[in-house]
Order: C-alpha cells, then structure tokens, then sequence
C-alpha cells in the first residue's frame, strides 16, 4: 500500500500467507491466543477528539479505500472474519468475527463454509441474517469495489459481475441456507490470500437495505460497538456507541471505552499538534511536522508513541526510459544516494533505518545484504559519488535531463530536492516536479506521463515477501498507458516472475524454502537490476493528549481508537 | 439608465459563463487527473473505472459534460465532489460562507475605521511630521505578504510567546457566532487585523490623496472664503466628497474577499471559509467544488464590478454612454 | 529617493550573491549539504544536528553564526546557506517582479490603447477579457495556470518553456494583471479621444498609428512609468504567494517566496528562516512604492493603481 495516495493511507492486499497450505490457514488462526486484558469499565465514557486536517473521502466500508477511515471501520463493520483485535504481532491473525468459527475449507481449497452468529443486530435494530451476507457480496460488485475486479473476481460468478454488476446474483458463488444460517463460498481456484480479503472493510457485513450504490456522506448501519451518526467531511465525523451491540467475540470486536468518537476535519497540522498540546484535541492523524518534533520528543516523550513498521520509502527508476533504462545509470544512482541523509530529512535516526534491500528488515525472506555503498558489509557504509560519476561517465548517459516527480508535502518534496541536488552532482540534468499527493500516486505508474524517476513508498499489509516483490516488480503489475500500473519501475523480467511463481508455490509447502527464495530473488532484482533505490524503514509515531490511556498499535490497522481511554 | 443597467447584467452573465468554461477546460487538459480512475481507486481494473466513468457521465462529449456539471451546479443543486463521493458542493459553500463572512466583515470594520481615521488626520495634519508617519506605515501595511504576516503572527501568539502573553490566544480554528460570540471574536481577533493591515493601508492613502485633492476645489475655496474652521471644512465638506471614492472601492474589495479572496488568510490561520475551500479543493482538483467555489467568487466580483458601475452612472451621467 | 536609494542598494546586493557565496561564504546555495559540516568556535559542527534529548526525535539545521563569512543566517533544512540563498532568492524575485511588470505594462498599454482609441467590437471584446480576468480570482488563474504549465510545460509554436522555467511565474503574473493597468489606461485613452488636438489629428487625416503613437502614448506615458514600480512591488508580493502556495519559482532555484515556504518547515525550531525573506520583501515593496509615490508626484499626481493581495 502507499502512505500518500490521497494523502491518507492507501493499502493493497496482495499478500499471499506463507504460514503453510490451505488446510493450515484456518488452523493456524484458530489458535490465536487472546492475551487482551479484561474490559476495564472505570474508564469507559467521554469523548474522544481525533483530529485530521482533511476528510477521508466516502464512508462506504465496501468502498473506502484509505486508512484513515479502515482505522474507524475496526469499532464500526465486521465481516465474517476479521483481524485479532489485539497489540503486536498477532495483530495480523485473522479470527472468526460474524461466523461462530473459521470456516472449513473443502473442495481442494475451493469452497469455504461459515456458519453465521445467531442474534447479532445491526445499530438500525435489524437482526443480521445470511441474506444480508448475500446482499454484502453481491454489493461489493454493484458499487464497483476498487478490487473488485482484482480480489472478488475469484468467487464464482464474480466475473461476471464485474462487467455487469447491476444484476449481480453470484449464483453458486454465495450460496446461503437461512434455515442452518450457513453461507458457503465457492471460489474458481484456491486462494491463499481470500480469508485476508475477507477480513478487511471491504468485506464488511451491511444490511441488505444498503443502497446499491456508493453511500457516500450517508452512514450505513453496521454491526461494530459504534456507529457513524453523522459525517460532514469539512467538519466532522462521529462515532457514538451502538445502542444494539454486545460483545460477542473480545478478540474479533472488543467493547470500546469512549461514549462517542469525533473525527474533526480542517485545521491545519500544526494547530492540530498544538490543540493536542494544550489537551483541546487527542490524536492528530497527520504525520507530524518535522520541526515540532524536537519540541514534543523533549517535552511530550510521555505522549509519543513510536512503533516499527515493515515499510519502504524508495526511489522507482523507469527501466524503459532513457538514462535509466541503463542499468549502469541505475547503478550510479542507487551509488551516489546517502540514505542517512535522506533520513535526516525525515525525522532523524530514530524515526527511521536506511535500507538496502527491497524487503524490509524483519519480514520473511528478508536477508541482509547492501550493495551500492562504501563500506562492503551488510549493513549501510554511505555513499560512493565517486563510483557514481564514473558510472554515469560510462554508461553514457552523462548530461541527460531527469525529472523526478514527487508530492508536494515538506517531507517528500525535501527529500525530491536532495536527489535533485545528487543527481545534478553525478552529471545530469535534474528537475523536480512536486504534484499534489492526491495525483502523484497515480501519475507515477502511468507510463504516458513519462516519469523518469520518482519518490513513492510501500507500507505491506501481511508479512508475505510476495506484497513487496510480486506486487511491485512483476510484469503482471505492469499496465503501460495505465494510471493503475503499481510496477512504478515498468520492471518485467520473465525469468524472475517465475521464480516468484515458483516462490509462491514453494510456500504453501515449505515456507521457509520460499522465504529463502525470496530473499534470493530480492538479492538478484537489486544486483542484477537495481530498479529502485531503497531508501529507508521509516516508523509511524502517534502523539496523544495527555488524558488518553491504554494506546494499542495494531499492525495491521495501527492505533485501536475505540480502545483509548479519556477518563 | 434601465438600458444601461440591462447592458451591464448581460455582460456580467457572459463574464460569469466564461469563467465556468474556462475553469471547466482548464481542469479537464490538466495532465494527470482522470476523476474516473481516481475515484474508482487503487488497484481498479479497466472495467470498474470504465463503470464509473459511465456513471459520472465522465464519457460524454465535453459540452455535454460541461452542461451536466451547471445543470447539477444551478438546477438541481446536488453537484458533488469527486473526492468526497456524496458530498454535494452547495451545501459545503453554504457552510463555509458564513465563515468567510466573519472574517472579512470584523476585519472591514478594523479597516474603514483605522484607514478612515488614518487617511483623515494625515490630510489634516498634511505638511507635519504625522502626515508622513502616517503614509508611511501605510506603504509597509500593503508591502507586507499577508500569508507572511499571518505565520509571523501565528509564531509570535501560538509559539514563541504563547506560554506568557499571549497564553489566551486560542489555537487556530472558527467558532461560530451563534455558538460562543466571544470565542468567535477571540478566534478571529489575529485573523481580522491581519486581513485589515493591508485595506487600512490602501484606504489611509488613497483617502488622504482625494482629500488633498478635495482641499483644492473650488468649494472648499468658497467655504474656507466664508470663515469656516479648518476641521469642519475637512469633515464636512471634503471628507463627504472623498468618501464616494472609498465607498466604491470598498464595494470592489467587499465583494472579491467574500468571493474567497482572503484564501491566503484563511489558509494561514485555519479558517474553514470559502478562500480554504477553494484551496482544498485545488490541492485535490476536485473539479466539482473547484467549479462551484470559482462561480461562488465571480458571482460576488461580478456583482460588485456592476454595482459600482450602475451606481457611478447613477452619479455621473456621462458614464452610461461610455 | 530615498526609495530609489534603498531600492538600487537591494538590487545592487542581490546582483553581488554570485561574488558573496563563492569568495566570500564558500557555499554552493542550490546543492544540498546535508552531511556537510563547519567549524564554529573552533569545533566542528554538523550542519543539520540530530535532536539526542528525550527520544531523539527531529533533526534541525544549525542556527545563525552572525559571522559573514559562513552562514551567516544559518541552514535551511537542506543544510544550504540561508544568506547566499536570501541574496540568490532576491535575483529571482526582482526578476519576476520586474518583468514581469514590464511585461503586464507593455500588454496593458497596447491593449488599453487599442480598446480605448478604436472603441466599438475591439473594444467590446477587450473589455470583456478584462472582466473575465478581473473577475476571476487572482490565486485560481494562477493556480490552475500553474499546475497545468508546471507539469507539462508550454509550447506555443516554435517556442517551449521548459517547466522549470522562470518564463512561467512571469508570463502568468503578468498576464492576471493586464485588466490592473489596461483599464485605467483605457479610461485616459477615452476621454483623451474627446480632446480637440486629438480629433483635429483625426479630422487631418494622420493614420490611427501615427496619432497612437505621437498624440495619444505621449500623454498615456506619465500614467504607466507610474505604475511601474508600483507593479514592481506588486508583483513581487504576488510572485511570493505563489512560491507559498509552491507553484512559483521552482526548486532548487530559490526566490524570497521559495524561502519563505522552505522556513515555514523550520517555524518553531528556525523562524529566521522564514522571517529573513519576508523582510527583504517588506523593504524592497517599501522602497518601490515610495520611490512609485515619487513618480506620481512628478508625471502624473491622478495615477491610482491599486489590488489586493
């Protein structure tokens, strides 16, 4: 997923779960410990401010694809399954949510029963029924979902929805049976990643009365300890409690402790870290301007929280444009780029780590290594502008113009001017194009706007070396005259995608030979290739009022809103 | 005189129908920004953002495209953003009006008050150290950048001072009126005089040039022959004359700044009016609101523009045959 | 004069950047330098320090030396010479300013010449694409001008300006400006028609060139050496919101308005950053206005010229 599309948080799930074959999915999850602690009702009630200075776009769960609003949906929608609603690593498990269990996988992986909870109501009174799961699945298709096409497809009779959602019926697809309350889907072709589909707000259980359409500003009811009560994308969004919940499963959909939940939009970030300050605000969700941070460090240490994030911001090169489709030009660039000096712009050494690999440290596959630098270890040494220069010497591409396509916010927009000045340093022309963030993302990837280098980042969604290496540098993520083209480097090699098909394969048997393979085609993209130069791991921080208690960071979703406290 | 009225609406509604297809051609050969596929998201496949291009109507002609956009914009009202799907753009302006609204009427009162008063006693003290005081800080009120002003002044009230003097400062934002009137007034205090340092500015000066002006006409000649005292010429006569000039002037700024044109303000100081909204909505090119906040703004210009006009050939019967 | 002073005395230092950061500071202003160092008190300092209270967090650029010879006004966040960029910045912004102004001048005059003296359909047309342009708010034609020039550049025949180019913030400032000018001019243009030497040219036989030329631009001329410097100043102000809003002078070029909106990142840890630029502005529309002032005093004491920004 990228951090700045739309200037909120964007995520793509195209992991595919390395964890074992498809029997062991379910059995793996099912024995997810809940390790919460008991609900602690002294601290319920109150209203907690969250502060963004712009809305989020829709509401609609089955449409909204930032993680702005993906953050609210966890206390607001569930779906059959849903991620553990727990802190750290188990975060990313998925459990059973509206279905009693996880479902029973049969068919060779092809077709997943649920038995659905009895006596669940949505926050309108109505009880949920296995009509509204049909009518949830089919909806996804008639307000075309943005992965509609891309994840859903997979059900039977998907496809055919796609290109006609209107009368969308995913006959044999979605087969439910209101007298046993079971719902069976059946898929063209086993899929690793369809239970992850599932869990996400796309796959939201909404009543069957949803409008067919986009809901936009409008709240639709849904099943969560909170429900949307009203939404004004220039003001404000609230949350209050579900007056029809109970909890059902803690680690699927906990009770949460605020009476109401406001998202307030429109100042700007530096008012809303100073509301956060004076305690008139308690989260600010923008990331955090730069020269406040040395202030808050010192002064707000107790309100900062800073976790680790398996992401990457890097630099895509086009590898079908000229100077880089040169390898040796490519070389030279990830040569002369100091990745610390990047990182000072964006925070300093504690908010982020340089990277030389294009898996982030920590994920499965990853395995140190660090070409293009000084030193010759593992690790990063600093630059060689010396090496550099003589590679863009030889590759002949010295005196070229380069423009590098950034989005206009301080951080990337710093970061462009720095490779601006390194590049006009190794002997080319370089020019900087910031562009709103809202249509950078999708500028970049389009292969008619000509983009020859351009600043991006990739936040994973599941611990799969497939999200960063498939997803981003395989020819089926090419689409040349597309906006939605996410291989930003047009990187196509037939060879490496099929030792990434291999590498999936090998995973749903032997993961750990697949996490080495992975490792290996990582270590053969950067020497071999070098389509992008990886810049740095960065880390998210959460800065929260001083009244706010028990901050949960969830890997998947980030900070559990519902669950801070603010008595 | 209803002739030359007539003549002057009609050309106000081309002016307005210009703007509209202007704005509407300028986005649409903007590079990069296909509303289809940005509203149908990430990882859409061709079909999905083939649909939603349908849906939005985003597949016809341009003129019909463009005829669609005033029918959703004027008639039916219900244009909304392509951002914010459902989010209709009337109702946004008409929030965020009230907004704009506050800030540039408290900041014209600062204005006609400080410029008025400015502009007086420099005339009437005209040839004295005061009279070039006077005119000089109105040449640094209009050399200042307001945008620049205003992060001064957030620097100096949220920042550096905030936690002495200036701790009753809130932090930037709007409260409304009918909700806390004294908080309104608190949240617009920094925004109001630094709007007005610029209008005090141009209004000091160009009072004092038409009252020096005034002071040499011949009536003022005929009243000073009648004895009359030095100040009750001034404020009586001359004043009365000049202020034509700064009524219509401050007709023309009025209507540009409740047009959106205290974006920078606004922008600076965190203040949901109309000149934000139009700003969001270029950092998003969202094209719907975009379009509706322009035609909010040329409305006020336009109707501006042709109240002074009628009004001047009101006054002077020359102008309508011009 | 003393405006005059003051003003030739800013462009006089800005013109000197070139010789004050290569033989006097040593700083190559458009090249970051964010590992760079420099010896302060006879210790070398990192030119961006790493904050290492409380957790460490935020990186800021070193503070002012108050010595002339190196960083006199510290770093920018890119560790570059906040002076020699002040002095680089300056070039740019009086360029534009002043260009662009001569540019808007020269449009304004021959199209307010044009509508005021041939009158009827020219006039009408003309007189609407002041409306058009007058009515639209400055900062959206700019914007939008901007964000469409900036991505793709402009080509018109066999001339094309890179996007880049210091061409585009010029050409669009002065063309939102052409009504300011244009208008008034016209109105002159008006009543000078009804003169009597005029029509006695007219009723002579001179062709329309030679009585816009040798009767009607002489006695336009007063009021548009007026306007000059104060569109100068005007301009300047404009080329400087527009860097805020970063569609004017592009990186790493750097104009008064680009430092500015560099400084607003540092507010809370280098306002001088910010600050520095801001005041040159404020001395240099200052200047203009009172030197513009002096003109009007001298040709043409009726001039108004007047916007808001």
């Amino acid at each position: 997923m990228n951090r700045f599309y739309s200037m909120k948080w964007v995520r793509v799930l195209l992991a595919t779960l390395v964890t074992g074959s498809l029997g062991l999915v379910a059995a793996s999850s099912a024995s997810a410990s809940n390790t919460s602690l008991p609900y602690q009702s002294a601290h319920a009630g109150g209203t907690l401010k969250l502060m963004a200075s712009t809305a989020g776009g829709t509401l609609d769960p089955q449409v909204n694809y930032t993680l702005q609003y993906w953050q609210l949906y966890q206390a607001t929608y569930d779906g059959l399954v849903s991620f553990h609603k727990v802190a750290g690593a188990a975060s990313f498990e998925v459990v059973p949510d509206l279905a009693t269990a996880l479902p029973k996988v049969t068919n060779g992986g092809k077709t997943y029963t649920f038995t659905l909870r009895k006596g669940i109501k949505f926050s309108n009174g109505k009880t949920v029924t296995v009509n509204d799961v049909l009518a949830s699945f089919q909806r996804i298709f008639k307000v075309s979902n943005p992965n509609a096409g891309t994840w859903y497809s997979s059900i039977v009779g998907g496809a055919a929805c796609v290109t006609t959602p209107a009368t969308c019926k995913l006959t044999g697809g979605v087969v439910v049976n209101a007298a046993t309350n079971k719902v069976t889907i059946n898929l063209v072709a086993p899929d690793a990643e369809f239970l992850d589909q599932l869990a996400v707000p796309f796959g939201s259980i909404l009543p069957a009365s949803a409008p067919v359409k986009d809901a936009g500003t409008t709240p639709i009811p849904g099943t969560g300890a909170y429900e949307f009560s009203k939404y004004d994308p220039n003001h404000q969004l609230t949350m209050v409690r579900n007056p029809h919940f109970k909890v059902w499963s803690a680690a699927a959909q906990p009770q949460g402790y605020p009476n109401e939940i406001d998202m307030v939009f429109g100042s700007t970030v530096e008012s809303e870290v100073t509301a956060v300050e004076n305690g008139q605000g308690d989260w600010v969700f923008d990331p955090l301007p730069s020269d406040r941070l040395q202030q808050l460090s010192t002064k707000y240490a107790n309100q900062l929280h800073v976790n680790s994030l398996t992401a990457i911001w890097y630099l895509p090169m086009n590898t079908n444009l000229a100077p880089f489709n040169n390898f040796m030009a490519r070389e030279a660039v990830n040569y002369a780029i100091n990745k610390t000096a990047a990182i000072a712009l964006f925070g300093g050494s504690q908010l982020a780590q340089p990277a030389c690999t294009i898996l982030p440290p920590g994920f499965p596959g990853h395995v140190d290594f660090c070409y293009y630098q000084k030193g010759t270890g593992t690790t990063y040494g600093g630059p060689d502008i010396a090496k550099a220069k003589a590679l863009v010497k030889k590759s002949g591409t010295f005196g070229q113009s380069v423009g590098i396509v950034v989005t206009n916010d301080s951080v990337n927009e710093a970061v462009g001017q720095y490779v601006q000045s390194v590049l006009n340093s190794i002997g080319y022309k370089a020019t900087i194009k910031p562009l709103s963030a809202n249509i950078q993302f999708n500028y970049i990837q389009n292969t008619k706007n000509k983009v020859q280098i351009s600043l991006s980042q990739w936040y994973q969604d599941y611990p799969a070396a497939s999200d960063f290496l498939k997803v981003l540098l395989s020819c089926q993520g090419f689409h040349p005259g597309s906006d939605n083209s996410i291989n930003i480097a047009g990187y196509c090699n037939k060879a490496i995608d099929a030792k990434m098909n291999k590498a999936e394969a090998l995973g749903l048997t032997n993961p750990t030979a697949a996490n080495a393979l992975w490792g290996q085609i990582d270590k053969q993209l950067m020497g071999t290739a070098a389509p992008w130069v990886p810049l740095f791991t960065p880390k998210q921080i959460d800065f929260v009022g001083k009244r706010v208690g028990n901050y949960q960071f969830s890997r998947q979703f980030y900070m559990y809103v519902d669950q801070l406290w603010v008595k | 005189m209803g002739l030359f009225i007539i003549r002057r609406l009609t050309s106000a509604v081309l002016v307005m129908f210009a703007i509209s297809v202007l704005v509407f051609l300028i986005f649409f050969a903007t590079p990069g920004v296909d509303p289809a596929a940005r509203i149908a998201g990430r990882s859409a496949t061709p079909q999905i953002v083939a649909q939603i291009r349908h849906e939005f109507g985003l597949d016809r002609a341009l003129p019909i495209r463009y005829g669609l956009m005033m029918d959703h914009l004027f008639i039916k009202q219900d244009l909304s953003s392509y951002v914010n799907i459902g989010d209709r753009v009337v109702p946004q302006i008409i929030s965020a009006a009230p907004v704009t609204l506050s800030l540039v009427l408290g900041a014209a009162v600062i204005w006609l008050l400080v410029g008025v008063a400015g502009g007086v006693v420099a005339a009437a003290n005209r040839g004295k150290f005061i009279d070039p005081l006077i005119m000089f800080f109105g040449i640094a009120a209009i050399s200042v950048p307001a945008y620049w002003l205003g992060e001064v002044v957030n620097l100096i009230t949220q920042s550096k001072l905030h936690s002495s003097i200036f701790s009753w400062v809130p932090s930037s934002g709007f409260v409304s009126l009918s909700a806390n009137p004294g908080q309104w007034a608190l949240h617009l205090l920094f925004p109001w005089l630094t709007l007005a340092a610029l209008y005090a500015g141009i209004y000091a000066r160009v009072l004092r040039a038409e009252l020096v002006n005034a002071l040499n006409e011949d009536y003022v000649r005929t009243a000073r022959a009648k004895g009359l005292s030095e100040r009750r010429i001034l404020l009586r006569h001359a004043l009365r004359c000049s202020l034509i000039s700064i009524v219509s002037l401050f007709g023309l700024d009025f209507g540009a700044l409740i047009g959106g044109a205290a974006l920078l303000t606004e922008v600076v100081f965190g203040l949901p009016g109309v000149g934000q909204l139009t700003y969001t909505s270029l950092q998003n090119l969202d094209l719907p609101v975009i379009m509706g906040c322009v035609m909010y703004g040329a409305f006020f210009v336009v109707l501006a523009n042709a109240v002074v006009d009628v009004l001047y050939a009101f006054l002077d019967p020359r102008v309508r045959l011009a | 004069m003393a405006g005059l002073a003051v003003f030739l005395l800013v462009v006089t230092i800005c013109l000197l950047a070139p010789v004050y950061a290569h033989d006097i500071a040593h700083v190559n202003p458009f090249a970051s330098n964010l590992q760079g160092t420099i010896v302060l008190h006879g210790k070398v300092v990192q030119l961006l320090q790493q904050n290492t209270q409380g957790l460490g967090l935020g990186v800021t650029p070193i503070g002012p030396t108050w010595n002339i010879s190196h960083y006199f006004l510290g770093a920018d966040n890119q560790g570059r010479d906040v002076f020699a960029r002040l002095l680089y910045g300056g070039r740019s912004s009086l360029l534009i300013g002043a260009a662009s102004a001569l540019i808007c001048c020269l449009a304004a005059t021959i199209l307010g010449l044009a509508a005021g003296y041939f009158g009827g359909p020219i006039d009408w047309v003309l007189s609407r694409i002041f409306d058009i342009i007058w009515a639209f708010p400055i900062y959206l034609l700019a914007i939008s001008l901007s964000v469409v020039l900036l991505t793709s550049g402009l080509q018109i025949g066999f001339i094309h300006i890179g996007p880049g180019s210091l061409m585009l913030p010029i050409l669009i400032i002065a063309a939102v400006f052409v009504p300011y000018v244009a208008r008034p001019l016209r109105g002159i243009v008006l009543s000078l028609r009804e003169r009597e030497f005029i029509q006695a040219a007219i009723g002579s036989g001179a062709s329309d060139y030679r009585i816009l030329m040798k009767e009607i631009l002489p006695n336009a001329a007063p009021t548009i050496i007026v306007f000059l410097p104060l569109m100068v100043a005007f301009n300047m102000l404009t080329e400087s919101a527009l860097s805020f809003l970063s569609i004017g002078v592009q990186p790493p070029a750097a104009s008064w308005g680009t430092i500015i909106n560099d400084g607003l990142g540092l507010l809370y840890t280098r306002p001088v950053v910010a600050i520095a630029p801001g005041l040159m502005i404020v001395v240099t529309a200052v200047a203009l206005n009172i030197l513009g002032d002096g003109a009007r005093d001298a040709f043409d004491p009726k001039a108004k010229l007047r916007g808001s920004i």
